[in-house]
């Protein structure tokens, strides 16, 4: 049997490790982290052996489908770009697991951490590999509820209670949309099919959607006095539930907040099995969006927004695990951006884009492992508290430091070398520039650009104020164990040389997903209908364009260390803590006030209850008026009224009788 | 052939009347224990010789019984009951093991209503005579008059009597559509008949366009109170509070409103004179009621009211489905039918076993239940993610169904519906983050997790939700067979 055929068993067996890690768990030692560690290794083999043969034979992707009710069905689809997402997810999943068997050994019930661990990888696996759209929102939730369940771990902590319930709402809002999404998709086709879906036929399956884009384009819906056609509605529907899950602008207020949880419950989100998942979705059904007038520009500008918005408040955060939780909504900012460039590049957006989720997951689990390692040795996540950290955990140090440099994107153009981060935000950065060129917009590629010197500055900020220097107070810290410091270093390893290695050959890979793969699109006629124009070459920047990202980072990180590594620029002299610039940063734009205040519980939804409650008042008042009228009536009946079933059941046959005798009587007179 | 569906109807009322003449909590809970059980295993029995592929009524039974008023002793299941038959089937030994371990005063006529319920529910679901079904439609009545006035909470009095005289009033209005049904198909035809069949096939040849339509709303009037659906829903928030743990179990197996329209109403539906308007009108109410209900569980503070509510929502979905006259959301409408029935049985199981070892329901004096009964709080988390239509449980595929075939022809109610979506999931998780989570509240004393009896009894509910989530077939292919049946019927006359 070909390695193919074990496809299913990828999300399986993570889901069966939950079954038995949740029952079985509490009597094995470690909470039975063995489970989901072994299964979740095997469903890494499985998938680099799949990549591995899609590497070498495209055309053998993984495809199968059964029938589950009505016109639905449940399969897995295992092309290239789901192949290198499930391998990337597997695998950071796996190593945090490794590591969490070290972070959880105080915590009261690390077995159900690792069951709800492995459920949420089993989600994200089913998600990746789902061939309908439907499937794909099933797991879609799934991992919504695990990461309620994660983020609220520690539920006896109100603000964990919280925490979870706001990330549970917040990306509830997005996963409406993307749910009337899917309907509005489904009724167009059912009325494309004319109401008559032969045997066999899903119609929600992606090649089945992608084949129908043209007829979909065509259909028109007057909004506003505008003709808005249909698969632009249904794209930014689908694209309102990617700014849910992947914290764009404005539903990101939920994720700096997730970090309630443990440490590597924010790496897994962060990293692997939640916040990707809007980025995979829109990249799933790229062919839709290139074929939606407007959709992919609002795409590109609000990436690149988010990814500057983010950025300027990462820069001000105190909370080691803050400023990384911003680092991460801004770095989704630019995987977006990379999706929305497809304006002007085409397929390849989806390679370019893909490729920086897959590097920011290695840096970015890396980040918030070297996090959890310092907050596990040292007790506070408060970075004015830290300082020197670097002498007592050197393999954390250094692991963080090629992180930074990852997350930076510190790298040489025009040769292989460099980070991970570099290669790919690079592409980025130079297709928004491309984009720029192409559409005569070139509001995202300035805020790209900007973006990326706050970016460096922000997370050297972050080491020298961590690791450099004296320790600002007295802390007994001490080296993590093995077991987390080894899965630190392989990720060390991959944030810093994947990149490099993988650049060209990747980027070919995952672009051709729709064009020689499980679907044949032409994207340039997509395109077209979209009203896109292609850009026709790429990779003829001028030089100062290639060089421009490295030089800002360069700066960023000279700032940082001028401030925050050297001292000899003070701060706190040239930026008064009331500075407005300042103090909007800090409060983040004051985003919390007006979400409690201004969309407020107490506005919106106090209002509609009153009224409701109003209302039903108001009906049980003519209720009561009409009964007691019936009931003056029947006064005099009232010797009735003795509470004995048997009376109350002669009265309801005699009352029915009559009545049968009283209509038969009115009928005969008529 | 065993005359199987007089058999579910019979045993239970029987093992009624057996049960009222017991002496202690023993004897009667034993006995209707072995009538709950027997009604299950013979329904499942039934079930495997169920054609899920026709539509037809089988198992039929049919014996004359007036022949001068055309009544007869006429029964049979099709794919529109048999899940609901099953649903009461499922639920109510469960029920039974569920009260196990309860003190309560009179168990002898507790246990009695119980199974008279049962028998009555069944009736109807199984009766092909209007006669019989109006008979055990009022038969379902009593009982649960009963079990809140005599078991309920402080409010009882009011809530029975309310509860009562409502639906009492909106089954008056339905027997009147009965009788214009009767009387207007007598005139036609020459021989009076109440056959169900027979008298939904004569509805077109009524020739006044008015007295269809009148015909046809004095019927939905009676069905739609029963669902409830706003705005005729405010006798079921008291009446669902106010009744014992067991009571409110017994009011939400009662599926008897939503059954009317999907086994009356909307075959009758492409005949009446406006048929749009007919349409109109339930898509109206049942977007309505699922948003409305949703803003009052909002705002509500008692848990158990919450539940309420949110069944008037959630029942939203069943007129909205049959509205949207799709295939698709028809059937979906019937499977939120029955999986409405599990969800909310767990549901109010929760509450009541929460009232009980706290002694309050109000959703902020509670607190950190979950580390004092973590059977429960898994057990409740798990409903309440079902209930705010989490996929991969029950109450997903119904709505997705509802939802995506209601959007063919009824796209702005759906939207409507949509809306509600956000705000359900925040109620849930609202109560549940006061309630189960957060710091433990010490004045509420020590509380006990759930015994075996409930474990078990609820556990399972709690598996067929995951089963049927996962696998919904078993139950939608012989409502997807019946709802083409129907639905096709509306193609044919261009509705």
């Amino acid at each position: 049997m070909a390695v193919e055929d074990f496809a299913f068993l990828i999300p399986l067996l993570p889901a069966l490790a939950f079954v038995l890690t949740f029952f079985l768990g509490k009597k094995l030692p470690t909470g039975g982290a063995i489970i989901p560690i072994a299964a979740i290794a095997t469903s890494f083999v499985i998938s680099l052996l799949i990549t591995l043969n899609l590497l070498a034979n495209p055309e053998e992707v993984v495809n199968q489908s059964y029938n589950w009710f009505s016109m639905f069905n449940i399969g897995i689809l295992v092309d290239p770009l789901a192949a290198v997402m499930l391998t990337m997810v597997s695998f950071v999943s796996l190593l945090i697991h490794i590591y969490s068997v070290g972070y959880m050994s105080h915590d009261k019930a690390p077995s159900r951490y690792f069951a709800e661990t492995a459920l949420f990888t089993a989600s994200m696996l089913g998600l990746i590999l789902s061939d309908n759209i439907l499937q794909l929102f099933i797991c879609w939730e799934l991992v919504g509820v695990c990461s309620y369940l994660l983020i609220g771990f520690w539920y006896e902590k109100p603000s964990a209670a919280s925490a979870a319930k706001k990330a549970f709402l917040t990306t509830r809002v997005g996963d409406v949309m993307f749910l009337a999404g899917i309907v509005i998709l489904f009724s167009d086709l059912f009325k494309i099919f004319n109401g008559t879906i032969p045997e066999g036929v899903y119609i929600l399956r992606f090649d089945e959607i992608f084949t129908h884009i043209p007829e979909i384009a065509a259909l028109n819906a007057n909004i506003l006095g505008m003709d808005v056609s249909h698969i632009t509605i249904i794209t930014l529907l689908f694209f309102g539930g990617a700014v849910g899950k992947s914290g764009q602008f404005p539903l990101h207020v939920w994720l700096p907040d997730a970090m309630e949880g443990p440490t590597t419950v924010s790496a897994l989100i962060h990293a692997a099995t939640m916040v990707t998942a809007g980025v995979y979705l829109v990249a799933r059904t790229f062919p839709m969006f290139i074929a939606a007038p407007d959709s992919l520009m609002i795409v590109a500008y609000l990436g690149a927004f988010t990814a500057i918005f983010a950025a300027t408040m990462g820069i001000v955060m105190n909370d080691i695990k803050r400023v990384l939780a911003y680092s991460t909504i801004s770095q989704l900012g630019y995987m977006m951006l990379g999706l929305g460039v497809g304006a002007a590049i085409g397929a390849e957006a989806v390679g370019i884009s893909i490729f920086h989720l897959i590097n920011h997951a290695f840096f970015k689990a890396l980040l918030f492992l070297c996090a959890g390692s310092v907050i596990h040795a040292v007790g506070t996540h408060d970075m004015r508290q830290l300082g020197g950290v670097a002498k007592v955990m050197p393999i954390t140090a250094a692991t963080m430091i090629a992180a930074s440099l990852a997350l930076a994107g510190i790298g040489i153009p025009g040769t292989s070398i460099g980070t991970s981060g570099f290669f790919s935000k690079d592409a980025i950065i130079e297709s928004a520039y491309l984009f720029g060129e192409t559409t005569g917009t070139w509001i995202p590629y300035a805020l790209s650009i900007a973006a990326a010197l706050l970016t460096s500055l922000y997370i050297f900020r972050l080491l020298f104020m961590t690791f450099y220097g004296k320790p600002r107070t007295d802390y007994g810290g001490h080296e993590s164990p093995a077991s987390m410091t080894i899965p630190l270093s392989i990720l060390a390893v991959f944030a810093l040389v994947f990149g490099g290695l993988t650049s060209q050959r990747f980027n070919t890979f995952v672009s051709e997903t729709f064009v020689n793969n499980f679907v044949h699109m032409d994207i340039a006629e997509l395109a077209s209908i979209g009203g896109y124009h292609l850009a026709s070459h790429a990779g003829h920047e001028p030089i100062l364009i290639l060089w421009m990202p490295l030089i800002v980072a360069l700066a960023g990180f000279l700032i940082a260390f001028l401030v925050y590594g050297l001292k000899i620029v003070n701060m706190d002299s040239l930026v008064s803590r009331n500075n407005p610039i300042y103090k909007l940063l800090y409060n983040r734009y004051y985003q919390n006030a007006i979400f409690t205040n201004f969309f407020s519980v107490k506005v919106i939804y106090e209002g509609f209850a009153f009224a409701g409650r109003a209302i039903d008042r108001g009906f049980d008042w003519i209720v009561k008026w009409m009964s007691d009228l019936t009931l003056e009536a029947g006064e005099s009946l009232r010797q009735f009224q003795t509470g004995k079933v048997q009376n109350y059941a002669t009265a309801v046959i005699t009352g029915v009788s009559l009545l049968v005798i009283l209509i038969k009587v009115v009928m005969e007179v008529l | 052939m065993l005359p199987i569906l007089s058999l579910i109807v019979l045993i239970p009322l029987i093992f009624a009347a057996l049960t009222l003449l017991t002496k202690t909590k023993e004897q009667a809970r034993s006995l209707a224990l072995v009538a709950t059980v027997s009604v299950l295993l013979l329904t499942v029995y039934m079930y495997f010789n169920f054609d899920s592929s026709i539509a037809d009524n089988q198992f039929e039974e049919l014996v004359q019984w007036v022949p001068s008023l055309g009544i007869t002793y006429h029964l049979g299941v099709d794919g529109i009951s048999m899940p609901l038959i099953l649903l009461n089937a499922i639920v109510l030994p469960l029920l039974v093991l569920f009260t196990w371990n309860d003190d309560r005063k009179s168990p002898n006529k507790f246990y009695a209503l119980i199974l008279a319920t049962e028998g009555a529910v069944i009736g109807v679901f199984t009766a092909l005579d209007f006669f019989l079904f109006y008979v055990f439609w009022e038969l379902t009545l009593i009982p649960l008059f009963f079990m809140v006035s005599i078991w309920g909470g402080p409010n009882k009095h009011h809530a029975s009597i309310k509860f009562f005289i409502y639906t009492h009033v909106a089954s008056l209005v339905m027997l009147l559509g009965i009788f214009g049904l009767y009387f207007a198909a007598w005139e036609n035809t020459g021989t009076p008949t109440l056959d169900i069949p027979i008298l939904i096939a004569q509805f077109q040849f009524i020739e006044s366009g008015i007295a269809k339509d009148m015909i046809f709303l004095a019927l939905l009037f009676g069905f739609i109170v029963k669902i409830p659906s706003f705005p005729f829903h405010s006798w079921l928030p008291d009446a669902y509070t106010e009744a014992p743990t067991a009571g409110s179990v017994l009011f939400v197996m009662l599926k008897i409103g939503g059954y009317g329209l999907f086994k009356i109403m909307l075959p009758m539906l492409p005949f009446t004179a406006s048929p749009n308007l007919m349409i109109t009108i339930m898509a109206v109410l049942g977007s309505v009621s699922i948003l409305y209900g949703a803003f009052l569980a909002l705002s509500q503070k008692d848990l158990k009211k919450m539940v309420a509510y949110s069944s008037v929502s959630h029942m939203g979905y069943v007129t909205l489905g049959a509205a949207g006259i799709v295939s698709l959301s028809v059937s979906g409408a019937m499977f939120q039918q029955f999986s409405h029935g599990l969800i909310m049985s767990i549901m109010f199981m929760s509450c009541g076993i929460i009232n009980n070892a706290t002694g309050t329901r109000i959703i902020n004096d509670l607190g950190g239940l979950a580390q004092k009964m973590p059977k429960l709080a898994v057990i409740m988390v798990v409903t309440f993610m079902a209930s705010l239509g989490l996929p991969g449980l029950s109450g997903f595929i119904a709505e997705v169904s509802v939802l995506a075939g209601a959007f063919v022809s009824l796209p702005a109610y759906v939207i409507i519906a949509l809306l509600a979506i956000v705000i359900t999931a925040a109620y849930h998780l609202w109560a549940l983050q006061r309630a189960m989570f957060g710091v433990y509240n010490e004045k509420l004393g020590t509380v006990a997790d759930i015994n075996s009896y409930q474990t078990i009894s609820m556990g399972i509910i709690v598996i067929l939700i995951l089963y049927f989530g996962l696998n919904p077939s078993p139950v939608l292919d012989m409502m997807l067979t019946n709802s083409e049946h129907i639905t096709s019927l509306m193609a044919v006359m261009g509705v």
